[in-house]
């Protein structure tokens, strides 16, 4: 046997040599690949943006200037970005907590072998397949404050004034923006809450029948604690996600009325568009920092395990 | 009859039989009636079957799309283009009428006679601004040519080819007539110049002209407005009469923290004699005139529809067609929409030259960064020969095709009405033909033709300039307007821009 190949034993043809890291038991070869791919399209952007920001345009001389913390200070003293932390935390929390609530109680409600149950699943995730960008299209339309439908009758049930449209109020536009995204991510929710609804076992319930205990209890004795892990995992996936919001603030409200629905990556975006890509970097890496330090804390809080 | 007239009718005959019997395409049809020398109206092209896609994606007329190329034009486009066979060649642009017809075209024409591939990118303005930027910042070359907004002339100056010493220069590759005279001086110096150096071929033309109800008018005995005051005069009247009819004064297009919110500020600052910057650089909106324009604004977007301020320019035409506003001065552009039939306003409106402005217009000499003080505020946009591209000869073709006499003609009609970037256009006869009451119509294209000579408006001319008109003004503008901050005070506003926009400015070196 020659040096760098292994013999393999195949059915008809007796034996067939190949290269030797081919039968490795050792993890190189088998992670190199993906080791590879997460270098060249994760490491080497991350890299780039951390460099990024320690530079500015000179757009005189039309180069990148080392410029040391500048951009990161800048950043710091930035009213516009704590009012954008501010903006993306409350849209994140207000989104979470009701996509939870409504993903869980609908999927309480779809959770059974009933005659038509199948396609009202099925149909409850259509909404994930349009893209962002046109459910904000969608919303920008529905609440446009001559022509939409949702609009006209919130004007004549009075909840609303035609004089304070809803993406032209600060007051408003925020939820105006999260109408979408609780539309078209609640169906998530559901599917992850069925399926952790589906894995319970059955001994426990059996047994609470058993000892009488009505439907809330059980729901509040049983069911949450023993989807309590479940729930986490889809938190901490949709609330990582919900951080780096941006379709629907940029076609529907561009961040406005002026910086009310503005998000770190709304800002970071609308700056990454005028070409000052260096302080978009690192508008960038603050939301990336961000979301790790909350995640980690979110992890250790609710003992989340994968 | 004689034999030449025998031979010539019995050949258009022959031609239409074989066309009916279906032996030949539309296409050769059309080109063999061209040979016998008919012309064919808008009618009876579109009675030889429907158009072109775009045509009815835009939902206008197919009409002279299907003319043909020019024979010179052809010629070289075989001879001189076929050269470049099997290059490709790449550029982004915004969803204009030009763009997508010369897309259209591109494929149609342009590729099949020189075998030159064409590639666009159609993206949202914001998009192309921002691929441009980094495809100069690396000098990559992705695009063989740029689409610019003229308020980015400054910024990409250095990076692109001067077209017209490129022409001289490459004589060989020259289009035959390209007449470089037929774009009109102001229209030129607006748009495509900076620092001395055409930056690119003007590509097209929005520009702000004053549009009205003439029904709303008659009926209130108002006259078409003449000056600023006139024009807020008669925005407030009907506002009074009629918003119980829900129909106000004026409609805007301004939503806080976009682009459409800065181009209306401006109409209105230079209307009332302001400027952005005055000649020592410095931001004037906050001087005295500053203030007239902005306060003027505020009045305006009191007698428009309250969900104006949630409106880019989309929203704004959108409400004049659903019969919402009586006056607008806005892009020329909306016209034709107005026109067209799901227009509730169909065949009621009319296009007037701006207001003069109030007390008088700010000479370009003194405002800085070459803006020029004019309410006509332009949005033009050149196409633009790429330093870095590695298909300069390739592009270069496509550049002159795309801005030639015939192309540009065929835009504005194919294109339902865009406004027209050569001076021919204007009295080109098949655009003449489309200036009736339709969609796509031209008749406002004497007031564009106006205005683009005597009072067209241009942004100033600096690095940072879409930085500013992107992100500064219309977020600050959008605050005062929404009441999220300054109390509706307009020198508050002003004065917290003047403080941003000068450090800015001086940061950049600029001052």
């Amino acid at each position: 046997m020659t040096q760098g190949t292994a013999v393999i034993a195949t059915g008809r043809a007796g034996v067939t040599r190949m290269p030797r890291w081919l039968t490795s038991e050792h993890p190189f070869p088998w992670l190199a690949p993906l080791a590879a791919m997460l270098a060249v399209f994760g490491l080497y952007p991350l890299i780039y943006a951390f460099v990024l920001s320690f530079q500015q345009r000179n757009r005189i001389k039309r180069v990148d200037e080392f410029v040391g913390l500048k951009n990161w200070i800048q950043l710091v003293n930035d009213d516009r970005v704590w009012n954008a932390l501010s903006v993306t935390l409350t849209y994140a929390f207000v989104a979470i907590v009701i996509e939870l609530a409504l993903g869980l109680l609908i999927a309480l409600l779809l959770d059974q072998d009933r005659k038509g149950y199948g396609l009202m699943r099925a149909l409850m995730t259509l909404p994930l397949v349009v893209p962002p960008a046109v459910t904000g299209m969608m919303f920008l339309l529905l609440e446009d404050g001559s022509f939409g439908w949702l609009s006209q009758n919130l004007y004549m049930t009075g909840l609303l004034s035609p004089e304070h449209p809803i993406l032209a109020t600060g007051s408003t536009a925020l939820m105006g923006v999260l109408l979408a995204d609780i539309w078209q991510w609640t169906p998530f929710m559901v599917l992850i809450m069925m399926a952790g609804l589906r894995s319970l076992p059955k001994e426990p319930y059996e047994a609470a029948a058993i000892d009488g205990a009505n439907a809330f209890q059980t729901f509040r004795r049983l069911t949450l604690p023993m989807l309590s892990r479940v729930m986490a995992v889809a938190v901490l996936i949709r609330g990582v996600d919900l951080f780096r919001i941006f379709d629907y603030i940029y076609v529907m409200t561009s961040g406005g009325p002026g910086t009310a629905t503005e998000s770190l990556s709304a800002y970071a975006g609308r700056i990454f568009m005028t070409g000052n890509f260096p302080y978009a970097a690192t508008l960038s890496l603050m939301t990336m920092i961000v979301v790790i330090i909350i995640a980690n804390l979110f992890v250790r809080l609710f003992k989340v395990r994968f | 009859m004689s034999f030449k007239d025998y031979d010539k009718h019995k050949f258009v005959v022959d031609t239409c039989n074989a066309f009916t019997q279906k032996r030949i395409t539309k296409r050769d049809f059309l080109r063999k009636m061209a040979l016998a020398g008919l012309g064919f109206s808008a009618f009876s092209s579109q009675m030889l079957g429907v158009g072109r896609p775009v045509g009815k994606m835009l939902g206008f007329g197919s009409g002279y799309a299907e003319a043909q190329t020019p024979p010179d034009v052809e010629k070289w486009l075989k001879e001189v283009g076929g050269k470049y066979k099997g290059t490709k060649i790449r550029y982004s642009t915004e969803a204009t009428p030009p763009s997508i017809v010369a897309n259209q075209l591109a494929k149609e024409e342009f590729t099949k006679l020189t075998g030159i591939e064409v590639e666009v990118e159609i993206v949202p303005l914001e998009q192309v601004l921002a691929k441009a930027t980094q495809d100069v910042q690396g000098q990559l070359g992705t695009y063989d040519l740029y689409y610019l907004d003229q308020s980015w002339m400054a910024t990409f100056a250095p990076d692109t080819v001067d077209p017209t010493q490129y022409y001289k220069d490459n004589a060989e590759l020259a289009m035959p007539g390209f007449d470089w005279d037929d774009f009109s001086k102001p229209l030129v110096e607006g748009i495509a110049m900076y620092d001395g150096k055409m930056v690119g071929i003007p590509f097209d033309i929005p520009i702000f002209i004053m549009m009205y109800r003439q029904d709303l008018l008659d009926k209130h005995g108002i006259k078409v407005p003449e000056t600023m005051d006139d024009y807020m005069n008669a925005v407030k009247a009907i506002t009074e009469a009629e918003k119980g009819n829900g129909i106000y004064g004026t409609t805007v297009q301004a939503k806080s923290g976009h682009y459409s919110l800065e181009c209306d500020w401006t109409a209105f600052l230079w209307g009332n004699g302001g400027s952005i910057f005055n000649k020592d650089k410095m931001f004037s909106g906050n001087d005295e005139r500053g203030i007239a324009g902005l306060k003027y604004y505020q009045e305006l977007v009191k007698n428009a529809p309250p969900a104006a301020t949630t409106w880019t320019w989309d929203g704004e035409g959108q409400s004049v067609q659903q019969g919402q506003a009586a006056l607008l001065l806005s892009w020329g552009e909306f016209f034709p929409g107005f026109d067209s039939d799901a227009s509730k306003v169909k065949g009621l409106m009319q296009a007037a030259k701006p207001p003069k402005e109030n007390p008088g217009r700010r000479a370009p000499s003194e405002a800085g960064f070459g803006e020029i003080p004019a309410i006509g505020h332009q949005g033009g946009s050149v196409i633009a020969l790429s330093q870095y591209s590695k298909n300069k000869e390739a592009a270069w073709i496509f550049m002159q095709w795309a801005c030639s006499k015939d192309v540009m003609a065929r835009v504005s009609t194919l294109g339902g009405g865009a406004s027209p970037m050569r001076l021919s256009s204007f009295s080109d006869p098949r655009v003449k033909e489309k200036a009736v009451v339709g969609p796509g119509t031209t008749r406002h294209f004497d007031v564009v033709n106006w205005t683009i000579n005597n009072a067209m408006g241009s942004e100033p001319d600096m690095p940072i300039w879409a930085e500013l008109s992107n992100n500064d003004i219309p977020i600050e503008l959008g605050k005062l307007l929404t009441g999220e901050a300054y109390d509706g005070s307009a020198e508050a506003c002003m004065n917290a821009l003047a403080k941003t926009i000068d450090e800015k400015v001086a940061a950049a070196g600029l001052r």
